[in-house]
């Protein structure tokens, strides 16, 4: 550079070098100029730590609305609205008894914007929770979770199971009178596997339920133990763990070769739209060699660039919107509604009824049969079942369509009519004329915890879809069969456990009914 | 669709997106401006509107026997009070140069942290501290005072006792 | 492509607009920034902003002041609506206990219904202004007050004597300047009592007056009997700032309640204990028979008009009560809302009370008997007779207090009559002293007129006889009344344990032979129309027959 001329001094380089700084600066920021072509969209993505997870290229069958319906985006968005407006909290939330319910007031009535971003949190962990749910029906329904996905689907079941524990967690934290019994009954759940080492009679050796309620507990009651406990899970444990399994999720998506499409995909997408470019109009210049020395499929098989679209901006327009339109739920529910905080805990005054959050009370409703069966055993059977679905089905028709295309409608809404049908069968029964304590008191324990109507509805579930994968000789149509079941199960529980459950979980018609204290 | 955007071109050219993408243009600015409030919004969460630290407004009362010109601190308040020919002063006890509380002396106030020496009226003597010690505005009479820590007189206020 | 950049303008510009809405809702139409902008000092506008008391050692951050500015330490002469006027005056500094010590409500809250108590989920809602004072009751739980008597004459005594020309109390009178206008005003007495002061008033008074040659000093003041000066006492010690707590109070403690509820562990446990009354939740409270408005005073007013229309099967009998009386018991019950403030916070009488066992409610006989037995017996001692309960005994009755000793009945106060509804009284029960037992006791020597029972020159034990002939005669005679096997029915039962142990033979033969005048028990030494006269030996086998029932237990 400073050959010939006259070498300019260290101090003058030095005075151009600060001069010319901002601008260097913008440059090594900002490397790749406007994404206008090709190339430069490609170096966007896979420039970019945040957004290299995805493809620089996105087939249009995965853009489509109806594909994914966005849920697994709603889920990831209300995940990173509560982790914002989470830590937020934080700098008010005092993890102390009677000082966290102080705090919690504080937030409510005079932190700047304490109250909604409260608000916000609280929503935000519904609408995951919901949105989580949904996703999973979603990637069930469409038969996504199939070769060579397995695996994901069961990070999914963890990611499901990881959000229940975050909002579970975060219910104790106000310390207010729902958090506290809720909480007490949750931690008497995990206490009981007793109910089975009682009726074993080895409880004193194998206490398995102790241990767990007192891991969970750190105390034999719920208190400043607990609390710190279940703060430590809520904001740390938990979200770090979820984030890892998120991390994993996201990046076996990429691996698996992007979102599950149908076999006739290309053919039914029709030409591209005029104003998008078509790739591959150009003989390509690399060759994939780098295939050869790794073993297994690379992520570019069947997944090639015909019919695809770059991801910026495409996708990235898409994601942004769903993240927004979550935003936007999660906001027009803290605008509409706040977030419930009860009376200070008291642990002399038990609430009556004192009710999990919603997604929980399924399982509450099934407790009230057996402690164990409904609040380890079936919740295990169904998880468990969940997770095997992937490895017992191993079909691959209809990979891809909405209840593996035409057939399966009219299987799903059998299903729906039977699971709706025999769940509200069971508890009308148990409802109206008691179950088998009622009827033979000297019964022992073991055979209600066997025998109660929560696993009498599994086991009519598991035996309505061995007939219908005899009847379709197809393990998917059972499978079918069942996830629908259970969805209606879960529902049906849900809503007699949310409405239709008072004080002393009596039944009654409407909250109106419930008698005064 | 027209004709010219079906010919075929070369992938390293730019896409023929409309420069004038309004809708892209107007949804990004959108989304910016709402993330952009949503940030200042919570920007000002951690600026507490009221400190929950209490009243600065306190009530005293000095023992008949003390003394001029020995401080009498009461218990859990950084402020002496003094009681002399002229009357009744409350001085601060929190160093002006970074907030520990300084040691009262026979001759004068002593800080631990940095060796800011003071004189019985707050004047500096020695060390790093920018400011006498303030006098705190003191009302009441007859043994009983309020002393209110969040008002400053000047030195050499005296409440005649 | 287009609908999603659709979708993310919809959505965007939504989130925008709710954010706005939100920011808007924060910082613009809070209430307090509404009050606070219309209130004004000489100066201008106040700064509006949030404001609270924070008192660490009873853990309140008190923002009721958000609104109230002008209830904020240290503030003055600030203008506008009403809710910005300054406190009353009053004895404690805001600033030192905050509002809700002695309020209630939540304040914490900045939004008049949370703030106030009327939001769900609040247990401790404001109390109500007119019974502002019963608020004195979270810390000073031992109010000390005369029995209802003396403090009626000393009243009496009080407007008699026309004190309020000069002096203030409670906010009346005072309208007299002995030295003409601008002259010297009377001291206000609605804190004499707490003051403690007042020695030798009597004496400076009297030495004005006859100093003056003319004017108010000379023509209203006077000489003053030394009775009427005691009852003035006991007045003055009794205007403690809580104008109406003490009234309330002695109301409560002449309609014989705590015969039946305990207070700070002393009373009788066949109703509810009422140490922390006013402090309960509304929101576990049921207001279904309760007319009006959902709150406490509400329910205690209608509680006591009809207990058990309120509460289904309560035992509790309906007293008859005046609206006033009712109104009174209510604002007592109010402030029985004992905190669990620290020690350091507690007042002199809670201190005097809970660590040297004062009383703070007078103990001579007449008020005992008043607070603790009167509802059942009657304020005369006469005996009461409630719809569906059995009658409860008449203790004055002079025929009862001719043959009972003083250690019998006081026996029975302490010991009760387990099984019926008489509580025991002793100290570990319902907590009376024995010295206090004894004055009951020597006040129901008053009430009936008879200063002594006749002596007794026998043992306690002497009765002999066939018990067999007892029991046949019992049958016949006695247990219509008292039940085939003495356990009482329309009459007491004779079969009570603690009954058998305390009362000697001579009791029991006198009680037969002579009766109760005035009640259903007859005379047996005498022949009526139903009955012949029993003999000596007759009655000594009855009583025989009855001492069976000592040894079967």
């Amino acid at each position: 550079m400073s050959g010939q001329q006259r070498p300019s001094s260290a101090l003058q380089d030095f005075a151009r070098n600060l001069r010319q700084a901002p601008r260097r600066f913008l440059e090594t920021v900002f490397r790749h100029g406007p994404p206008r072509t090709d190339r430069t969209r490609s170096t966007f993505v896979f420039g970019n730590v945040f957004l290299h997870l995805h493809t620089a290229r996105t087939h249009r069958w995965s853009l489509r609305w109806t594909t994914t319906l966005g849920l697994g985006l709603v889920s990831a968005a209300a995940f990173v609205i509560t982790l914002v407006t989470g830590i937020l909290l934080m700098f008010y939330y005092k993890p102390y008894p009677d000082a966290a319910y102080q705090s919690i007031k504080d937030i409510h009535f005079v932190v700047p914007t304490g109250q909604f971003m409260r608000n916000i949190h609280r929503w935000a962990a519904n609408v995951m929770v919901v949105a989580v749910i949904l996703h999973m029906a979603r990637v069930f329904y469409t038969g996504a979770y199939r070769a060579p996905r397995e695996f994901n689907w069961v990070i999914g079941m963890g990611l499901l199971v990881t959000t229940l524990g975050l909002s579970f967690t975060g219910y104790l934290l106000p310390w207010d009178q729902l958090a506290y019994w809720a909480i007490t009954i949750g931690a008497n759940i995990a206490q009981s596997p007793r109910e089975i080492t009682d009726a074993l009679g080895i409880t004193e050796w194998a206490d398995v339920g102790g241990l767990q309620r007192q891991l969970l507990l750190g105390s034999d009651v719920v208190g400043e133990e607990a609390l710190i406990r279940f703060y430590l899970l809520h904001v740390m444990l938990l979200p770090l763990l979820l984030a890892a399994l998120l991390a994993v999720h996201f990046w076996r998506i990429r691996k698996d070769g992007g979102l599950a499409r149908p076999a006739g995909a290309d053919q039914r997408l029709g030409p591209p739209p005029g104003d998008t470019y078509p790739v591959f109009t150009e003989a390509p210049q690399k060759t994939y060699q780098l295939a050869a020395i790794v073993r297994g499929r690379t992520a570019a098989v069947g997944n090639g660039p015909e019919n695809t679209l770059p991801s910026m901006p495409h996708l990235f327009y898409a994601e942004l919107g769903v993240f927004m339109l979550t935003t936007l739920i999660c906001l027009a529910l803290s605008l509409w509604i706040d977030a419930p905080l009860k009376e200070l805990a008291n642990p002399n005054v038990p609430e009556n009824p004192a009710k999990a959050p919603w997604y929980f009370l399924g399982l509450q409703e099934c407790v009230s049969f057996s402690a164990f069966m409904g609040g380890v055993g079936i919740p295990l059977i169904v998880l468990v079942g969940l997770g095997l679905i992937p490895y017992l089905d191993r079909e691959d028709k209809g990979t891809g369509e909405w209840f593996g295309g035409p057939g399966g409608w009219p299987l799903v809404r059998r299903a729906v009519l039977f699971g709706l049908g025999a769940a509200i069968g069971v508890e009308a029964l148990a409802i109206r004329c008691g179950w088998l304590r009622e009827w033979f008191p000297d019964i022992p324990q073991l055979v209600i915890t066997f025998v109660n109507p929560g696993t009498i509805l599994a086991a009519l579930y598991a035996v309505f879809s061995l007939f219908e994968v005899r009847r379709r000789n197809s393990v998917r149509a059972g499978a079918l069969a069942l996830f629908t079941c259970f969805l209606c199960g879960f529902v049906v529980l849900t809503v007699i456990g949310t409405h239709f459950r008072g004080p002393n979980w009596d039944f009654f018609w409407s909250p109106a009914d419930w008698p005064k204290h | 669709m027209t004709a010219e955007a079906r010919a075929p071109r070369s992938r390293l050219d730019p896409e023929p997106v409309s420069r004038r993408d309004f809708l892209g243009l107007a949804a990004l600015w959108a989304a910016a401006s709402a993330l952009g409030f949503a940030l200042i919004g919570s920007l000002r969460l951690p600026r507490a509107a009221v400190l929950s630290s209490p009243s600065k407004k306190f009530r005293v009362t000095l023992p008949e026997s003390l003394p001029a010109g020995q401080a009498f601190v009461p218990p859990g308040r950084a402020v002496a009070l003094f009681r002399d020919a002229e009357g009744v002063y409350a001085v601060s006890l929190i160093c002006t140069h970074l907030g520990c509380v300084v040691k009262s002396t026979p001759t004068g106030f002593e800080c631990p942290c940095h060796g800011s020496r003071f004189g019985l009226d707050g004047t500096v003597a020695k060390g790093p501290a920018p400011q006498p010690l303030p006098w705190h505005k003191i009302t009441g009479g007859a043994g009983d005072y309020v002393v209110d820590e969040s008002a400053n007189v000047p030195q050499g206020t005296r409440l005649k006792a | 492509m287009n609908r999603n950049k659709g979708l993310l303008l919809l959505s965007s510009l939504g989130v925008l607009a709710l954010l706005v809405a939100a920011a808007v809702q924060e910082n613009i139409l809070k209430s307090w920034r509404r009050i606070q902008g219309a209130a004004k000092t000489e100066a201008g506008p106040v700064e509006v902003r949030l404001r609270q008391i924070v008192v660490p050692g009873l853990k309140a951050a008190d923002r009721c002041v958000s609104c109230h500015v002008g209830m904020a330490p240290g503030e003055s002469g600030i203008l506008g609506p009403r809710a910005v006027a300054a406190h009353p005056p009053l004895a404690h500094d805001p600033g030192e206990y905050g509002c809700t010590a002695c309020h209630g409500g939540q304040g914490r809250a900045t939004e008049e219904a949370d703030a106030h108590g009327a939001a769900a989920f609040w247990p401790e809602p404001m109390i109500p202004l007119r019974y502002a004072y019963a608020g004195c009751g979270t810390c000073h739980t031992h109010v000390r007050v005369p029995s209802q008597s003396a403090l009626e004459r000393g009243r009496n005594v009080f407007e008699q004597l026309d004190c309020l020309a000069c002096h203030k109390l409670d906010g009346r009178g005072g309208t007299l300047r002995p030295w003409g206008v601008g002259g010297m005003e009377g001291p206000d007495l609605s804190r004499a009592g707490a003051a403690g002061g007042g020695v030798g008033w009597y004496e400076r008074h009297l030495e004005k007056s006859q100093e003056a040659t003319d004017g108010v000093w000379k023509t209203c003041f006077g000489a003053i009997e030394e009775s009427a000066r005691a009852d003035l006492a006991v007045f003055l010690a009794s205007r403690v700032g809580a104008p109406g707590l003490v009234e309330a109070k002695a109301l409560f403690h002449t309609l014989g309640c705590r015969g039946c509820h305990k207070v700070n562990g002393v009373g009788g446990d066949d109703g509810p204990d009422l140490t922390r009354a006013g402090a309960r939740d509304p929101g576990r409270t049921d207001f279904t028979h309760v007319p009006g408005e959902p709150a406490l005073p509400n329910w205690f007013a209608e509680h006591f008009r009809d207990p058990a229309k309120i509460v289904p099967g309560s035992l509790m009998p309906v007293l008859g009560l005046t609206e006033e009386q009712i109104d009174g018991l209510t604002f007592y019950l109010l402030s029985l809302r004992q905190s669990g403030f620290p020690e350091a916070y507690w007042p002199k009488d809670r201190i005097l009370a809970d660590r040297f066992g004062e009383r703070e409610f007078a103990a001579d006989g007449a008020t005992l008997y008043g607070t603790f037995c009167a509802a059942c017996h009657g304020a005369e001692g006469q005996g009461m007779r409630y719809p569906g309960m059995p009658v409860f005994p008449a203790v004055a009755n002079p025929d009862f207090l001719a043959v009972a000793s003083d250690e019998f009945i006081a026996g029975a106060v302490e010991r009760g009559r387990p099984g019926r509804r008489m509580p025991a009284w002793g100290e570990k029960e319902g907590g009376l002293r024995a010295e206090e037992v004894r004055s009951v006791v020597a006040h129901l020597r008053v009430l009936g007129g008879v200063s002594a029972a006749e002596p007794d020159p026998q043992p306690p034990r002497w009765a002999e006889g066939d018990a067999q002939v007892g029991e046949r005669l019992f049958g016949a005679y006695c247990a219509g009344c008292h039940g085939a096997t003495g356990q009482g029915a329309e009459s007491p039962a004779l079969n009570n344990h603690v009954l058998l142990s305390t009362a000697s033979d001579t009791y029991l033969a006198r009680t037969i032979a002579r009766g109760r005048r005035g009640t259903s028990m007859e005379g047996y030494g005498d022949a009526s129309t139903v009955h012949p006269a029993l003999s000596a030996e007759e009655t000594e086998a009855l009583v025989r027959f009855i001492r069976t029932w000592e040894k079967a237990q």
